[in-house]
């Protein structure tokens, strides 16, 4: 009798005892809504995207003293020494983008279960498609050879995931293919967006003119020059705002707030950037000092008559797109599609926001005396003069000529070659050391 | 049930015999040396009669008889009858010669330490010792217990078989790790479960690596900690796999039964104690460090060495000389070129001798008082004590105060209910000093490292800073070891109460339930303080170290750092028992229990920090500094939150026949609140069986007069665990973070990877046991054999970046620990005036590591194939002519420049990790080969001795390499090995240009290229240990009945004793204790004589 109680007093212990176990932990979730998954992919916006940082230090932008605090971290980045780096020397970012790209494949792998309403989730899914995109062309500029539409489908690229699996191998695959890839996650991010363009605050995050000003990008990497121009003109119609710095230098046309930001996500500069290093010679006298107006605005003058990048690691100067770019690319594609009077036009239009109406009349005149050959250089050099310290200048050094650099450096004259390899820059120790494929 | 009746019907008139003899005689009881009246004395069973069912009742034809009212006994037996044997209920059987008897007999019969009822307590059930098939040891407090000693776990050193004890740090209130038959993880915790009167208790883990800096300094509240010794009554280790199994999961470490002291049947009986304990000095010539004089001429000989140039500035000697102007006219020179000024204040340095000993370390008289009230009725017993314990420890500004209260309280409240209350209150208070992140403030460690001549105080009484304490050669933040201590604090106050409610049901003879409820409730508040006067404050200032437009600034207030941790935990653990107890035809005996268990616990951390605090005003001062934000050393408040379920269902069966044959099984299901934790893992199986055969009680055994019990045990069980932090979903944690200014966003963050593949820890254990007694258990010998098998151990696996994350969680290993453990207790003499007993135990444990997953970044070799503690080494060759290090590398000596592939214009070795790790040889085991205990206690007359020691034999140890040849610099105080360098096997210091062939590229090696640390693993570091420990020598007298009686006492002892006295065996020189040899940071182990005195009435 008393056994039979007691086996019913078991039998209910059973029952009610998953409702007992079933502690959801504070601050821990299974991410499940649509609402869930958005804090989920903000955590990968909010992983640290600041590969530009070192590449900066490899660009011809920069001077490094010997004397300069921290300075063993920095000397062979910027020296081009690869083989034998110091201990100390900062490794380029690898794992922290293949990380950014597991949180986008979890979103993009969970769109078929996830709760909310559709639109919400077609945004969220696509801007995880254009992030990762994101990451896989930041990958491959940094870890792969410049794309050539003749070797891209033998160069080596980066490897390629799109879903978690620790066990499996990851071999390199081709620069053809790392972009193949990116053009479509683009496409697919493209048809899914709605929001045309992100609030302020909020604009770190993708929307169409910002996977249209990528894509863009994209390609002119690729030297796909019509349908870069395309593109261009499609985040125009978007946005096509342009700081005339005659009226307003209250803020940078790079930062998050301008009304040139179309993706403000990326760290350009650091705190060892302006206080350790200087602005080189060579970058500051393709300014014109007096005319341009971006000179004053973008450097401080030291005491001992060097300058330093006003540009800092403040979340303010986040940057990836802005119209800007956009000009700039038009200009510098119509003259590779040798439309030289256009290309002109364009370039001519878009530096009377940059420079006084005196110093732009000079420069007008210039411009329009420009041969074609000309006339691309000093494309590259208003895009040098425009972009200086955000992180596109080593991209655009190798896409284009891959010209010779030479620095000085404790009294040693260092030359990266034209077409150097050391254009690429090898994978990270750790991660050779975990990927054999490498 | 156990129930000897004996019926013995005896018919005389048919078995008279017609030849045969008289024997007369009287059976007394050995103890109360009282005559036993219905004494059973009767010729051997085996020869006539029937035996009943009933063990020992004699039915039928019998010949034999009782004693009468006297205890006498006459009995006509043929002449043929060599033996009787003489019985009595509850008394061990004796067996008389009669051969050769004459005269009247006096058979003195002993109380049969089986029929004593020994009961073995596990916790969730009593079952009678005859009836264990598993594998536990057992220890009174009455033998181990010591004065001086806070907490239980220090004195269970050596006294347990196959229990190894390891003490952490002499500091008060630092935990020993114990560990039960090896190790069954190689990373989570191996800490054994502690069971307090059926609750297992809840508290921090010992730290896995306690040697670690860090850990070694941090104080926690460890589950035992608040128990007072005085109230604990016995302990018992649960150890095989049938033993454990009923306590889960968690028991994977085995498990300690606290059971506390009960109130007797009797009179209200009145305890006091009372002890003062003087914690001796430590030995500081130990450390064999250089004195002033040693130290500045081993400075001078830097200064005058051209190639040994690191850091080459520091230290007194070449401050003077660079004050002077003449470093490098004394290089060139020599000591008398230099100005005589020079030359005095260099030769004053050897005069001041500050002993760091003194400094940093004191005697201390401490003290311990406790007062218990206990007695008891037929249905009622209570026990109340209380407990002061106050220690300051050897190591200056450590310490620990307890309190404590204990109330317990049974009932029957009639035949069939019990109820029972114990209420278990302690306030615990630890203090030690504040280290800062870099440790280098440890007293332990600062001490061999302050140079002897440094002063604390100047003639004005100022603080004298440490001039070779640096951050960077151009920052010291002046440290001043007295300035430290006075501005300083860190203290923990864990305040603890238990709660346990019992309650008993006994329905019948053969059902009775049980229901237990206990709490926990801890309060644990940490409070770390430094003043603005302060290294500490001064280092952490650094921390907020910022540049605006030039200048440095600091976000760091001026002022003190308060910072506190407050914990507050609870638990309850309810647990209900049905148990079937019954026997039937006399010779089947079953015991069933059925029961469920459910555990919740939560603990809630609050963690905060203010900044420019005010020791008067109580305030501190916010920071405004936008910049703080991003650094987390200044977050003002941080708050945890934690909370685990469990429930449980388990059953145990054991049947036995014939009261020889047991057999033993047991199943429970755990399960748990897994967040995510794929379903199927949600219910552990853990079971077990065991059996045993009682040998003893086999009729052949009857005549083998030197065993007195014989028992064979053997017990097979699972058990398993299962990662909870792994699951096969993705995780997420919400943070807070602004991507872009003015925005601030909730974000969750992916916990860890997801991993759908792994499966539960599990480990298989078998027993084999034996329990002999000789001689009428004068010799009681337990030995035992196991192996334990874990499998698919869960670790840290490294992964391809590519998939997003560097570590995963995997099944990575198994590992096997084989042992055997041997206990002997004696009763070595025996007389009215004199006792001596003994107890000895020694056990050994191999583990081996039978499968393991490499790491390919790995710089040492896999442990595959050898012990979880296995010690590598590079194989060093003695000295080359230069003093450089000489290596074996396939058995031809070679330099370090071919040992490590060193190659010029590199910056280090150019050897794969690979290659790295075939540089190591393995060369010894990290855990004691054997290790144990031997106790004697003397009884003579009045006086009790007893010595307590414990051994641990061939122990491989790696120490802290004493100096690097290429880091050795004049700032830094030695120890004297350093001035044997270049002879024996210590390498000869060197620089970049020392003589000896491509020594730059060594010199570059040891100083900063060795990434894998080699240098710390040169096989001269490492040697075989073995000691003996003597850990308490007591003596205690108690004052003769006689004369308590007209002060109605019932017993006064006095006591002396003497802890941790003396060590014998190979030299720990370097360092205080064997225990702690190689850490560079551990407190001593302290020395401590105490007197007391107990009074009872």
């Amino acid at each position: 009798m008393k056994k039979i109680i007691y086996i019913t007093f078991v039998a209910l212990g059973f029952i009610s005892c998953d409702n007992y176990l079933d502690i959801e932990p504070v601050g821990q979730v299974i991410p499940k809504s649509v609402e869930e998954y958005r804090s989920f992919l903000t955590s990968a916006y909010d992983i640290a995207k600041d590969y530009k940082v070192l590449t900066t230090f490899r660009t011809d932008e920069l001077a490094l003293s010997t004397s300069a605090l921290g300075v063993e971290q920095y000397e062979d980045v910027f020296i081009w020494n690869d083989v034998n780096p110091s201990p100390l020397t900062r490794v380029f970012p690898y794992a922290s983008l293949y990380n950014t790209i597991f949180y986008t494949n979890h979103v993009i792998n969970s769109e078929s279960t996830m709760e909310g309403t559709p639109s919400d989730i077609e945004q969220l899914v696509g801007e995880a498609y254009a992030l990762r995109a994101m990451q896989y062309f930041e990958l491959v500029n940094l870890y792969g050879k410049p794309y050539n539409k003749a070797t891209a489908i033998t160069d080596a690229g980066v490897p390629i995931t799109t879903e978690y699996d620790a066990e499996k191998d990851y071999p390199v695959k081709t620069v053809e293919e790392v972009y193949t890839l990116i053009l479509d996650d683009l496409d697919k991010a493209e048809a899914l967006l709605n929001i045309e363009k992100q609030d302020l605050g909020y604009n770190y995050r993708f929307s169409t003119v910002a996977v249209k000003a990528f894509k863009s990008r994209v390609y002119l990497y690729q030297q796909e020059w019509q349908n870069a121009i395309d593109l261009a003109n499609e985040a125009l119609a978007i946005n096509a705002e342009l700081q005339n710095l005659n009226s307003n230098v209250s803020i940078m046309p790079s930062e998050y707030n301008a009304v040139e930001s179309i993706l403000a996500l990326e760290t350009i500069a650091s705190f060892d950037m302006v206080n350790n290093t200087t602005i080189s010679n060579s970058l500051i006298t393709a300014y014109n000092q007096t005319d341009d107006l971006r000179f004053s605005l973008y450097f401080n003058k030291n005491t001992d008559g060097s300058f330093s990048s006003k540009k800092s690691a403040e979340t303010k100067f986040k940057v990836s797109y802005r119209t800007a770019e956009l000009y700039l690319t038009i200009a510098e594609c119509l003259a590779e599609l040798n439309n030289i009077d256009l290309a002109k036009e364009t370039l001519i239009a878009f530096t009377e926001n940059r420079y006084t109406s005196s110093g732009w009349d000079i420069y007008k005149t210039y411009v329009n005396a420009l041969s074609l050959a000309d006339l691309k250089e000093e494309i590259q050099e208003e895009r040098r003069r425009e972009f200086a310290i955000e992180g596109q200048r080593w991209n655009d050094l190798r896409r284009t000529t891959q010209p010779e650099l030479t620095k000085e450096f404790d009294g040693v004259t260092y030359v990266l070659e034209q077409n150097d390899d050391r254009y690429v820059i090898p994978f990270p120790n750790d991660a050779i050391i975990n990927n054999p494929n490498l | 049930m156990k129930k000897l009746i004996y019926l013995l019907i005896f018919i005389p008139s048919l078995l008279i015999a017609q030849q045969g003899k008289v024997i007369e005689g009287t059976v007394i009881d050995a103890a109360l040396q009282m005559p036993i009246v219905g004494a059973s004395v009767y010729v051997s069973s085996a020869i006539i009669g029937n035996e009943t069912n009933t063990e020992g009742v004699i039915q039928g034809s019998m010949l034999g008889t009782t004693t009468d009212f006297d205890g006498a006994f006459s009995l006509r037996v043929g002449a043929d009858a060599k033996f009787i044997l003489v019985s009595y209920m509850g008394y061990e059987t004796e067996k008389i010669d009669i051969s050769a008897v004459t005269k009247k007999l006096s058979v003195v019969l002993k109380e049969s330490p089986e029929n004593l009822q020994e009961i073995v307590l596990t916790g969730y059930q009593k079952i009678e010792k005859r009836k264990m098939t598993s594998a536990y040891a057992k220890v009174e407090m009455t033998d181990i217990n010591q004065a001086g000693v806070s907490s239980v776990d220090q004195m269970l050193v050596g006294q347990l078989s196959g229990v190894v004890v390891q003490p952490t740090s002499g500091a008060p209130g630092a935990p020993s790790k114990i560990s039960i038959r090896g190790t069954a993880t190689l990373n989570g915790s191996s800490d054994p479960l502690w069971v307090l009167d059926g609750i297992p208790l809840e508290g921090n883990d010992i730290p896995q690596d306690f040697r670690d800096k860090d850990n070694i300094d941090n104080l926690q509240s460890y589950p035992i900690a608040g128990l007072n010794p005085e109230d604990i009554e016995s302990i018992t280790v649960l150890k095989d796999a049938s033993a454990t199994s009923i306590y889960g999961a968690r028991a994977a470490n085995g498990v300690i039964v606290i059971t506390s002291k009960n109130g007797k049947k009797g009179a209200m009986r009145i305890n006091v104690n009372a002890n003062v304990f003087v914690t001796q000095k430590p030995d500081f010539s130990k450390l064999n460090l250089m004195n002033s004089s040693e130290k500045v001429d081993f400075e001078l000989l830097l200064a005058s060495r051209s190639d040994l140039k690191y850091q080459q500035d520091r230290g007194g000697v070449a401050r003077i000389l660079n004050n002077y102007g003449e470093y490098n006219n004394f290089r060139d020179n020599g000591f008398t070129s230099i100005s005589l000024d020079a030359q005095n204040e260099i030769n004053n340095l050897k005069n001041i001798n500050t002993n760091w000993g003194d400094e940093l370390y004191q005697m201390a008289i401490n003290q311990q008082y406790g007062v218990s009230i206990s007695g008891g009725n037929e249905n009622n017993n209570y026990y109340f004590s209380t407990g002061i314990f106050d220690e300051k420890g050897a190591t200056k500004g450590t310490g620990q105060k307890r309190y404590n209260i204990t109330l317990k309280d049974n009932f029957n409240v009639n035949d069939k209910l019990k109820v029972g209350v114990a209420l278990f209150g302690s306030q615990n208070t630890t203090s030690s000093y504040i280290t800062g992140a870099d440790a280098y403030t440890n007293p332990s460690f600062y001490s061999r490292n302050a140079n002897p001549y440094l002063s604390l105080k100047d003639a004005d009484g100022n603080y004298v800073y440490d001039p070779d304490l640096v951050e960077r050669s151009d920052l010291n933040l002046d440290y001043n070891v007295l300035e430290e201590r006075e501005n300083t604090n860190y203290e923990l106050v864990a305040s603890s109460l238990k709660a346990i409610f019992d309650v008993g049901y006994k329905l019948n003879k053969e059902i009775h339930f049980n229901t237990q409820l206990g709490l926990q409730l801890d309060f644990d508040k940490t409070e770390k303080y430094s003043d603005e006067e302060s290294y500490y404050t001064r280092k952490y200032e650094q921390r907020s170290q910022y540049t605006s437009s030039g200048e440095t600034l600091y976000y760091m207030p001026k002022g003190g750092i308060i910072q506190n941790w407050n914990a507050d935990g609870f638990q309850y653990n309810w647990k209900t028992t049905a148990n079937y107890n019954t026997s039937f035809n006399t010779i089947h005996e079953l015991d069933v229990m059925l029961g469920t268990e459910f555990r919740r616990n939560k603990r809630t951390e609050i963690h905060t920090k203010g900044f420019g605090f005010n020791s008067n005003t109580l305030t501190t001062t916010a920071i405004t500094n936008e910049l703080a934000l991003t650094n987390s050393l200044f977050d003002a408040y941080g708050k945890t939150y934690n909370e685990n379920a469990y429930a449980s269902f388990f059953g145990t069966a054991s049947y036995t026949y014939d009261k020889k044959y047991t057999v033993f099984g047991s199943l429970r299901y755990d399960g748990s609140n897994l967040f995510g934790v794929n379903p199927k893992y949600r219910y552990l199986p853990i079971w077990s069986f065991a059996g045993s055969w009682n040998v003893y009680k086999e009729d052949f055994m009857y005549d083998v007069d030197a065993i007195s019990d014989l028992k064979i045990r053997a017990s097979y069980g699972v058990q398993g665990n299962i990662d909870k932090s792994t699951s096969p979903f993705v995780i997420g944690e919400y943070y807070t973070t602004s991507v872009l200014p003015g925005v601030s966003e909730e974000i969750i963050r992916a916990l860890s990877a997801p991993n759908g593949n792994l499966r539960w820890e599990k480990t298989v254990s078998s027993n084999i046991g034996l329990d002999l007694g000789l001689l009428n258990n004068k010799i009681y010998i337990s030995g035992d054999y196991y192996a334990r098998k874990s499998t698919d151990l869960i670790g840290l696996r490294s992964v391809p970046l590519e998939s997003g994350y560097n570590f995963i969680n995997t099944n990575w290993a198994t590992v096997s620990n084989k042992g055997f453990e041997l206990s002997i207790s004696t009763t070595n003499i025996d007389t009215p005036h004199f006792k001596w007993t003994s107890g000895f135990n020694i056990s050994h444990n191999k583990s081996i590591v039978d499968a393991i997953e490499n790491r390919e970044e790995d710089f040492k070799p896999s442990l595959k194939g050898y012990s979880v503690n296995a010690i590598f080494a590079i194989k060093t060759a003695g000295l080359d002519s230069n003093g450089l290090p000489l290596f074996w590398k396939d058995g031809v000596k070679v330099s370090a420049v071919d040992f490590y592939n060193l190659e010029e214009g590199t910056d280090g070795s150019q050897l794969t990790r690979e290659e790295h790790r075939d540089l190591y040889t393995y060369v010894g085991d990290g855990t004691p080969k054997f290790s144990g205990g031997f106790r004697n206690s003397f009884k003579y007359k009045q006086f009790d001795l007893r010595v307590l020691t414990n051994f641990n034999i061939k122990q491989t140890v790696k120490t802290t390499p004493s100096y690097n040849p290429a880091l050795a610099q004049p700032g830094n105080s030695y120890n004297t090995d350093i001035l044997k360098a270049g002879t024996g096997s210590y390498p000869a210091l060197i620089g970049l240009t020392s003589p000896g062939f491509d020594t730059d590229l060594v010199y570059t090696w040891f100083n900063s290229s060795d990434d894998g640390k080699t240098y710390n693993d040169l096989d001269i570091w490492v040697k075989d240990i073995s000691y003996i420990r003597v850990s308490s020598i007591k003596l205690s007298y108690a004052i003769p009945k006689s004369k308590l009686e007209k002060f109605s006492l019932s017993s006064f002892n006095f006591n002396i004793e003497g802890r941790n006295l003396f060590v014998l065996g190979t030299d720990y020189n370097g360092f205080f204790d064997p225990e702690t040899y190689g850490s560079l940071y551990a407190q001593p182990i302290p020395k401590i004589v105490s007197v007391g005195f107990n009074l009872s009435f």
